[in-house]
């Protein structure tokens, strides 16, 4: 038990450089400004914010809106301000938390536009509000607004490694299942279109290939972190991880994500290989700087009861929120119950084709939605195959049709209070072929949104 | 005591090689090997599955991508741009000779280009996807009123979007086959409404300008980054085989199931579901399930890599679809596919035209042959698509 404790309170309070945080710090920064960039010149903002008429909230997020045009361009204008800020070190505590907020409200106007890496963008942002990452290298300690500081307290630098090694072990857990390691499902499939890459295309069309990048995958998530915590092995580990994730980058479509994870697995290496990059760095800017350094932690950060409780319950959330998915019967992958911010990653290949009736609730008439009338192409994508969005549409199709009267090209006049609304919706999971995916006849418009088991969601039969 | 002690040891090293010798011969027995069907080292004798060991021959896409463009799509367009030429040729021997004879000949030039035109509408995509060709030559239902209009004022641009209604086969479909009109009544007509004449000239020679763009488009430029047009990633967005698999189902959801049958039925039309039955396709000659029927078999050759001209079938999307052994109901995919455009050309030859007198008086039949069209949707838009990897690839995604 000392043992443990021992450990932990080494691992928490020992005072270690702060070189790691500060390159840290900068390259993130770095990161974001050139992610956002390429969001908004990619035409994105627009795409995904401006163009839907409808958007698929988080539970208990309804309020957030994208605004109009200038209200999201603001938020995008702030949120590209703010990573030039933190790359820099300048106003750090504010820039951490304007990014953090314009970062992660973005991220919840709709589901739609969901990615694990979005997810954990937010979770480091929010980490580096609560982080001392600009005691060095940056325009807050050369103007004097802070001082500057050789030593951190361990957990400021471990917390970071932590959440990578979630990101890691917990995508290599979640790989351990049947289809991935037996079927090499769904590399099996995407694999055979690669067959005209340069160099290792040959190799593609080998059912070999797939059980070796499924096993090696796997292999690769669950035990990198623990190479990468080995002084010996680490320069392995790195080369590793940039030919995994450089794989990833040439053969999917999965945008920025591979150069994020490779420049964030930096914190990895030791304080004094950051140190050597601070070094570089301050004999190309450093003039004076106006303040002395530091040598001692602050006191206020000396509250070590306070941040061991924090310290524990954010681990806590870490490590039950991907494992939420236990409490619901049926396939995971089915169901999609408890799938999000849960580092799921490449898992499954599903693709859907949903439509919805809007009935008269007593003379049986009912009516085809044009879904294309409320969704963009990437909305009804996205929702025609997770039952979560095709409630929320359903929802939406209600509020609609909800007390109102339609004078038909026929003169018909249709009156509608209450409307019933049901979907035919069909999906296929790993290319077994499309099926029926929830019980077409279920009135959508009754059933309550919520984390409770969507009963109506038919069993997959293969 | 030491020989009991060694006696005991052989024992357990006997054991130990019989429980080996039991499981190999166990396994020797039951024959490993790949038992994948399509594999190049399918074991017909093979009792236990070892699928890893399985080796495909690579599908060449370029090949598939080649076939479909010189031996389907190169020699549609051109058929399709000769029959427009017929088409313009015969309305000149009209004009300088209107005949009954020579009209009938006009009318029968119009329906062969029309069903040339069945056969390429549904690659709708690339040069076809940037001019939105359908709207160019056979946008319906036919606005008369703009027509009529046109005609009397003499004064109009078929180049305008707001004349897209007003022009193309289905503006042809009206002018010669005019309500209450006999063939000599449409000569007469012609000879003695000059304007008319012109209107009927200029909107032949708007759709053979537009069949001849679309075939030079292709022979000229196009066809080569076609052919090549492979995306690393997979077969994202801008890729070939994801802007033809697009087009195709777009134009099949959209135009085919949608437009020739579905809106006429009216499964689109509000709550009433109330038919529509002048919203046929060529609804003034009274005939519509050809071009229907045409156009569904002419995407099944298509789709199985047949070439135009030739009964030959090499590389095409079945095949492809083979490679990645996508199934549906424990069959493999491309022949549901297959079996389900038979399905809907069967139901589709059991309906009598006119199409709009059978909406109303043979409603069920109609119904089932929708039903059937509508089935078909899913089996390209969710197994087709994924099984070729073609992402609505607009931005990231990871996968989930």
């Amino acid at each position: 038990m000392t043992g443990i404790k021992e450990w932990l309170y080494r691992h928490t309070f020992s005072e270690k450089s702060i070189a790691p945080l500060i390159i840290f710090r900068i390259l993130f920064g770095i990161m974001m400004f050139l992610s956002t960039l390429r969001f908004m010149l990619n035409g994105w903002v627009h795409d995904l914010y401006i163009e839907p008429s409808y958007f698929f909230t988080y539970l208990g997020f309804d309020w957030v809106k994208p605004f109009d045009l200038y209200g999201i361009s603001l938020l995008f204008g702030l949120l590209l301000l703010s990573t030039i800020f933190i790359a820099l070190g300048f106003f750090y505590r504010i820039s951490t938390i304007v990014f953090f907020i314009c970062f992660t409200y973005i991220e919840l106007i709709d589901k739609t536009n969901y990615l694990n890496h979005y997810y954990f963008i937010s979770l480091v942002a929010f980490l580096l509000m609560f982080l001392p990452a600009n005691k060095g290298c940056s325009l807050d300690t050369y103007l004097g607004f802070t001082s500057k500081q050789e030593k951190v307290q361990a957990w400021s630098i471990n917390i970071l490694k932590f959440q990578m090694a979630i990101v890691y072990i917990f995508a290599g857990i979640s790989k351990l299942n049947y289809d991935w390691l037996f079927e090499a499902q769904p590399l099996r499939n995407w694999l055979k279109h690669q067959t005209d890459l340069p160099l290792i295309g040959e190799l593609m069309q080998y059912e070999f290939t797939a059980y070796l990048f499924s096993w090696g995958g796997a292999l690769f998530d669950l035990f990198i972190v623990f190479i990468l915590l080995n002084n010996r092995f680490r320069i392995y580990g790195y080369t590793l991880v940039i030919i995994f994730h450089g794989l990833t980058a040439v053969m999917f479509p999965i945008g920025v994500f591979p150069y994020v994870m490779i420049v964030s697995t930096l914190i990895f290496f030791s304080p004094e290989f950051h140190k050597n990059i601070v070094v570089w760095i301050q004999a190309r800017t450093a003039r004076k700087s106006k303040n002395k350094v530091q040598t001692e932690i602050k006191a206020a950060t000396q509250n070590k009861g306070t941040i061991s409780l924090l310290l524990g319950l954010y681990i806590l959330i870490q490590l039950i929120v991907p494992l939420r998915y236990l409490a619901y019967p049926g396939d995971l992958f089915w169901t999609e119950q408890g799938y999000r911010f849960s580092w799921r990653v490449m898992l499954i290949e599903k693709a859907g084709y949903a439509q919805f009736f809007v009935h008269h609730p007593e003379n049986g008439m009912k009516k085809l939605i044009d879904n294309k009338e409320y969704l963009t192409p990437q909305q009804e994508k996205m929702m025609s195959t997770q039952p979560d969005m095709i409630l929320q549409f359903a929802h939406h199709l209600r509020d609609q049709y909800t007390d109102t009267v339609i004078i038909e090209s026929n003169g018909a006049e249709i009156n509608i209070k209450e409307p019933k609304v049901t979907a035919e919706v069909y999906v296929s999971l790993f290319n077994k072929g499309s099926r029926l995916f929830i019980d077409s006849d279920v009135n959508l418009s009754k059933i309550k949104r919520g984390f409770h088991h969507k009963d109506w969601i038919l069993q997959n039969e293969n | 005591m030491s020989d009991l002690f060694k006696i005991q040891s052989i024992m357990r090293i006997l054991k130990v090689f019989l429980f080996v010798g039991v499981v190999l011969l166990s396994f020797s027995c039951k024959k490993r090997g790949c038992m994948d069907e399509n594999a190049i080292n399918y074991d017909a004798d093979a009792q236990i599955a070892d699928n890893a060991t399985c080796t495909y021959l690579p599908f060449e896409k370029t090949e598939m991508l080649s076939n479909i463009c010189d031996n389907y799509i190169v020699p549609a367009y051109t058929n399709f741009n000769e029959k427009n030429i017929a088409l313009s040729n015969s309305l000149s021997l009209f004009s300088s000779n209107p005949t009954v004879d020579a009209f009938e000949a006009l009318k029968q030039t119009w329906k062969d280009a029309l069903l040339s035109w069945q056969q390429v509408c549904f690659l709708d995509f690339g040069p076809a996807a940037f001019v939105i060709l359908n709207n160019q030559v056979n946008l319906h239902p036919v606005d008369t009123d703009v027509v009529n209009n046109n005609i009397s004022l003499g004064v109009y641009n078929l180049e305008q979007a707001s004349n897209n209604d007003a022009k193309g086969y289905q503006a042809l479909d009206y002018l010669l086959h005019q309500p209450g009109m006999s063939d000599q009544d449409h000569v007469t007509y012609f000879m003695s409404n000059g304007n008319a004449m012109t209107y009927l000239t200029d909107v032949v020679e708007n759709i053979k300008y537009w069949s001849n763009y679309i075939l030079t488009e292709w022979t000229t430029s196009y066809q080569d980054s076609f052919k090549s047009n492979s995306s690393s990633e997979s077969n994202a967005q801008g890729s070939s085989i994801s802007n033809l698999v697009n087009g195709l189902c777009y134009h099949y959801e959209s135009i085919i199931r949608k437009g020739k049958i579905g809106l006429p039925l009216g499964s689109f039309n509000g709550f009433s579901q109330q038919e529509m039955p002048d919203l046929v396709e060529c609804y003034y000659r009274q005939e519509s399930l050809p071009f229907a029927i045409e156009s569904v078999s002419a995407m099944k050759k298509f789709i199985n890599g047949e070439s135009f001209n030739t009964p030959e079938n090499r590389l095409g999307l079945d095949d492809y679809i083979n490679f990645v052994g996508a199934t549906q109901n424990s069959s493999a995919l491309s022949s549901i596919i297959n079996s389900q455009i038979d399905l809907v050309i069967d139901k589709l030859g059991k309906l009598n035209d006119p199409l709009s007198n059978e909406i109303t008086t043979n409603k069920p039949a109609v119904t089932e042959a929708y039903s059937a069209l509508q089935q078909l949707v899913p089996y390209l838009k969710v197994d087709m698509t994924s099984a070729l990897g073609v992402l609505i690839t607009y931005q990231d995604n990871d996968g989930d």
